[in-house]
């Protein structure tokens, strides 16, 4: 347990004028401050709003345009980006930790000064968002994943990231979006989450700064409820199956099952080291084929999760691999599988989870996202716990959940290949 | 010196044809372009009704009936404001791309 005694890793939490502030100190010079807000694709009462608000970051505020913000940021050499996805929207800036008051006060106009102008939303949002579709479009196995979330959750989760509904233009209006943002962007739906520089000096700068966020109130989405089912997609962009089963929900929360996350790297599908398929279930099932790309996943949010398998690549092959995969789960089900395999599917769980936390990239959202659901931030001692302590037992039982209850299934591409998930052996 | 500025735009003429002072703006270059795009639809199509009117006038040799001429008190700026707003974007957008960094 050396990483979890390494206080580097550990997020220190406070709060500085009413804002949660989710703080690691690394040495280094540079320094990552990111705001993590509740208004994924979950949150946007119409579609497309979620997507526009992370294209407004960084435009046009009451006290500057886009170009100054811009120019100032390249200036100080710095780097800012926003992303969103299905909880929450992600402002990031990374920059030399000495030009933190430049970026903390800039992540705070952004969040409360942003103008939505008519016109900016026109000429630049519109237009980059019609661009976020296409290349949705073009990318079968994002078009399958969204789809398998709509049919496991409907709303809420099932939200689609991208709005590939053809008249979403209609809901997109400046005002709707600064309506959204007020509320998205106010002090009980935000946290920040800050890696590399003093503490004592960002709770300064944040409290100086923040203090002018409206306190607003909590943003509800109803709880998430997994129904289950199947839906066929025609498209010329590749073909990809995804079959999603109920998962674990993110680490802190009620349904938070380690096993999920074991299972997930026992089917595989994927190797981490080169030249060899790996021990994974899955990857061993696929070795003959060659244009198939499988992985398994436990996508956790805060209260569920999808368990999603994905394989795209040629229709026919994915049409075989399917039915391994509902084999794989079968035997794992019925207990087949060697402690040895299983094993490595808990060390290599715990790996991957810990290396979530560490990573910035996926470290940030997932700790931002744990402070604004009232949990707690991701306790990396504890999840390796959690995962250490996951026995065969509990993976069978996983398993056999899987097989009883409803599947969800998302088949997109050459239809004519693609299996139904009747003629899988599953049950929608 | 307001009676008799009245006096002279209203001598100008275009009134006459139901035109607005904006509409007069020469529209031939990048910041009346781009001001007109960011005109809210309902000004947009109008601005197009009132020049096309008074281009058939203009044809015709006839001036628009008075109830139908612009009114002084709808004569007013919808346009420039737009227009100020886009060359004051086009000019930080010169200005910093000439700007001099002196760093302390």
């Amino acid at each position: 347990m050396a990483s979890a005694a390494s206080p580097g890793f550990q997020y220190d939490v406070s709060e500085a004028a009413g804002v949660k502030v989710a703080h690691r100190e690394v040495a280094g010079p540079t320094t990552t401050l990111a705001l993590v807000a509740k208004a994924g694709a979950r949150y946007q009462p119409f579609p497309g709003l979620s997507d526009a608000l992370e294209y407004f970051a960084f435009k046009t505020t009451l006290k500057r345009s886009a170009l100054r913000i811009n120019r100032e940021v390249e200036l100080l050499g710095g780097e800012v980006s926003s992303t969103n996805s299905r909880e929450n929207v992600v402002l990031k800036a990374k920059f030399l930790s000495s030009d933190l008051p430049y970026f903390a006060e800039l992540l705070a106009e952004v969040a409360s000064q942003t103008k939505y102008p008519a016109h900016e939303l026109k000429e630049v949002v519109l237009g980059l968002l019609r661009y976020k579709q296409q290349a949705f479009a073009s990318n079968s196995e994002a078009v399958a994943l969204d789809a398998a979330h709509g049919v496991a959750f409907h709303r809420g989760l099932g939200e689609t990231l991208t709005p590939t509904n053809a008249v979403f233009d209609k809901y997109l209006s400046a005002d709707a979006i600064a309506e959204f943002a007020k509320e998205a962007y106010a002090k009980s739906n935000i946290a920040l989450v800050a890696s590399g520089s003093n503490s004592a000096e960002l709770s300064k700068w944040v409290g100086e700064f923040f203090k002018e966020l409206p306190t607003g109130s909590a943003k509800e989405s109803p709880a998430s409820k997994y129904f289950g089912g199947e839906q066929r997609i025609a498209s010329k962009a590749g073909s990809s199956l995804v079959i999603a089963f109920p998962g674990s929900s993110a680490f802190g929360t009620a349904g938070y099952k380690p096993e999920a996350s074991v299972l997930a790297a026992l089917l595989g599908g994927e190797s981490n080291i080169k030249w060899t398929p790996g021990f994974s279930l899955l990857a061993q099932a696929t070795q003959g084929f060659s244009q198939l790309r499988a992985s398994t996943q436990n996508l956790a949010y805060s209260d569920a999760g999808l368990f999603t398998v994905s394989l795209s690549g040629q229709a026919g092959q994915i049409a075989a691999a399917g039915k391994n995969v509902v084999e794989i789960v079968k035997k794992t089900a019925a207990g087949d599988v060697s402690s040895e395999t299983i094993k490595k599917a808990v060390a290599l769980a715990k790996f991957r989870a810990l290396e979530s936390v560490q990573t910035l990239e996926t470290g940030i959202e997932a700790t931002g996202s744990g402070l604004i659901n009232g949990s707690k931030p991701y306790q990396i001692g504890e999840i390796a716990k959690a995962i250490e302590g996951v026995t065969e037992q509990q993976v069978k039982e996983a398993a056999k959940t899987f097989l009883s209850g409803k599947a969800s299934v998302a088949a997109v591409g050459d239809l004519f290949q693609l299996p139904y998930a009747e003629d899988l052996g599953l049950t929608v | 010196m307001m009676p008799l500025a009245q006096w002279y735009t209203d001598a100008a003429g275009y009134r006459r044809l139901g035109l607005r002072f904006d509409d007069l703006i020469p529209e031939e270059n990048d910041v009346v372009q781009t001001a007109l795009k960011r005109l809210p639809p309902k000004e947009a199509y109008d601005r197009v009704f009132r020049i096309r009117r008074a281009f058939q006038c203009s044809i015709s040799h006839t001036l628009l009936p008075k109830e139908e001429q612009t009114k002084p008190e709808e004569d007013v700026e919808y346009l420039s404001p737009i227009i100020r707003e886009v060359e004051k974007e086009f000019k930080e957008r010169k200005d910093l791309d000439a700007l001099i960094v002196k760093r302390k």
